[in-house]
């Protein structure tokens, strides 16, 4: 009988042109498959599918079973408080690298100064951050900078403060525009570069220590650790404003910055006074009260995003990065140490669109 | 590559010149320009540094040759789509049609690459050629409101951007290489950007690349030399960098 039910079954089912309604579905399903393959293939016909697919699971395996990331948070009323105990606290909290005997690179964000336009990191975090590498072993330290803006980096250290601070505390300044340059295989493939010159002081750093100011930025949305990056690229090869990376898609260059350095990287945050509207050059002042630290650059940046009251999936460069697996951007994964992100959120006014 | 063409400029000692030319010549890649460096094998804005540093050799005409081709067949990116030259236009106040210089090829053209091309096309003997006359025109039109020049974006979203007094120096050298004269309001605003910013430098380079630039317009620049005069290091030099060096010694003429 339930031989003869299927043969009526399959009988009634055939369609026209003799396929039976299984041979039809998998047909359909086969078809629905290489469509599908079709639109993925298309799609990512610019990066190339074989990258896409890479990216792709790398950062789905990092949602699944990476662990936890770790960022601190410490209180700073003011640049005349206790800069140096807060920044501790956050370093203490958070789960940073090990400075023992390393090289280290303190790379501010020294973008440009435009009268009294907290734009830059202030020198005394900075200056926070020399005392702390040399209480935690540091074998060297130098603070690096490539601006953005102008040719003369003397006249930049001078107008900041940095020129005075750095000579009171005997510690070198290179100017990684004009630095001995080393060329470095891009590996992630995110831009159309095989190959990006960097400053040898990078290359060569055990550890580098992203210490941007926590501001907002038309092109960025945020600019925090992995934007402070652009600064290591050498003006000399790429020119003022280092233009190429632009043209390259600045979430990719970005992506592929973070992806380079992300090993030996962490970031300390300068939002003390935070930069709203207008960044990364105008735009008003923020008391926020805080120092933002971590190892991972992509969590440091989010968070940093939500204190300023953003969403971080909503910001490219960060929800790309976080895709492709280079750090972590969702809450879930990242622990807060240290004080509350409540204390700190302020609702920062978003920058002005570009185009 | 930089520093020893500013070195070429700057030194009278033969053999020392003619080492530099040496390096230089033995640094210029098969489609005739010139990297940063040996190790870089994509011709840039250093070839700019090189032709005008090597037109005085005679050794060098056929490598200066074939670096003011390069020159005059790089330009930098213009926008021609409408929509976005609007876009532009709002953003930065500026006419992105416009042609002239690029750090390297692929990208848009900015004012220090751009008057040192000028610079270099000028010493060949082009000076009315359409392409440096164009640049005249892209500098012209990225100048600041309030005089001089900054990299090359005037405005920001309606905010004005600084000038510099390095960007500003190499544009003024290339307008009067190229034969532009101070009756121009654009020119008169920069010599007295300038000046009033000349007056309160204290970094060797602006210093240098001012007073170069004001005395090469004869402009007065008051007591900048004696300034930088005061600091020149032990060993001669100034901030031991040979780039600034030079530029300091074309500036006070030694």
């Amino acid at each position: 009988m339930r031989d003869g039910n299927l043969k009526i079954e399959n009988r009634e089912s055939k369609i026209e042109n003799g396929l039976s309604r299984r041979a039809f579905l998998r047909l359909a399903l086969l078809t629905g498959i290489a469509a599908g393959a079709g639109v993925i293939y298309k799609s990512t016909e610019a990066v190339g599918f074989e990258r896409w697919f890479r990216w792709m699971v790398r950062g789905n395996l990092a949602r699944l079973f990476a662990p936890n990331v770790h960022v601190a948070l410490a209180a700073c009323a003011s640049y005349d408080a206790d800069v140096h105990g807060s920044l501790h606290a956050a370093w203490q909290s958070a789960v940073m690298p090990d400075l023992r005997g390393a090289r280290v690179v303190i790379k501010p964000n020294l973008v440009d100064f435009i009268g009294d336009v907290p734009c830059f990191t202030h020198p005394r975090v900075v200056q926070a951050m020399i005392h702390l590498a040399r209480e935690l072993g540091a074998r060297e330290i130098v603070v690096a900078e490539g601006m953005t803006f102008r040719r003369d980096g003397q006249a930049v250290l001078d107008a900041t403060g940095y020129a005075e601070m750095l000579e009171r505390e005997q510690v070198a300044f290179v100017d990684l525009n004009y630095d001995d340059l080393v060329k470095i295989p891009l590996r992630g493939g995110y831009t159309r570069l095989k190959t990006l010159f960097v400053a040898k002081t990078v290359r060569d750093a055990n550890i580098l220590i992203s210490l941007p100011k926590m501001k907002t930025h038309h092109w960025t949305q945020i600019s925090a650790s992995v934007k402070n990056l652009f600064g290591i690229v050498p003006g000399i090869k790429y020119g003022w404003p280092k233009n190429t990376l632009h043209f390259q898609g600045i979430p990719a260059v970005l992506a592929e910055l973070a992806d380079s350095l992300q090993a030996r990287a962490c970031a300390v945050v300068d939002g003390i006074v935070g930069l709203e509207g207008d960044g990364p050059l105008f735009g008003n002042a923020v008391p926020s009260g805080v120092i933002v630290a971590g190892a991972d650059l992509l969590a440091v940046d989010a968070t940093c995003a939500r204190l300023m009251g953003f969403d971080p999936a909503q910001i490219d460069y960060l929800d790309f990065a976080a895709w492709a697996g280079i750090g972590v951007i969702d809450a879930g994964k990242i622990e807060l140490a240290g004080e509350s992100l409540a204390r700190f959120q302020r609702k920062y006014e978003p920058p002005p669109k570009m185009g | 590559m930089e520093p020893t063409a500013a070195v070429l400029l700057a030194l009278s000692d033969q053999t020392a010149r003619a080492r530099g030319c040496d390096f230089l010549l033995s640094l210029q890649h098969a489609d005739g320009g010139w990297g940063i460096a040996a190790l870089d094998t994509e011709s840039g804005w250093m070839t700019a540094w090189a032709v005008r540093a090597l037109v005085e050799f005679p050794e060098a005409r056929a490598a200066v040759a074939r670096g003011a081709q390069w020159l005059l067949a790089t330009e930098g990116q213009r926008i021609s789509d409408p929509d976005a030259r609007r876009i532009i236009q709002e953003l930065h106040k500026i006419d992105s049609a416009l042609g002239g210089w690029p750090w390297q090829r692929g990208d848009a053209a900015w004012v220090h690459p751009t008057a040192l091309a000028m610079l270099a096309l000028a010493g060949t003997g082009e000076r009315e050629h359409a392409r440096v006359r164009a640049g005249v025109q892209y500098l012209f039109d990225r100048a600041c409101p309030d005089g001089g020049w900054n990299i090359g974006n005037p405005w920001m979203l309606g905010k004005k951007i600084p000038a510099t007094i390095l960007d500003t120096a190499v544009a003024l050298l290339a307008l009067r290489a190229v034969g532009e004269g101070a009756s121009d309001a654009r020119v008169s605003a920069a010599l007295r950007f300038s000046r009033d910013v000349l007056a309160g430098s204290k970094t060797p380079a602006e210093l240098a690349w001012g007073t170069y630039a004001l005395r090469g317009w004869n402009t007065d620049v008051g007591d900048a030399i004696s300034r930088l005069n005061a600091l020149q290091s032990a060993d001669g030099s100034w901030s031991g960098n040979p780039l600034v060096t030079a530029l300091a010694m074309l500036a006070i003429g030694a």
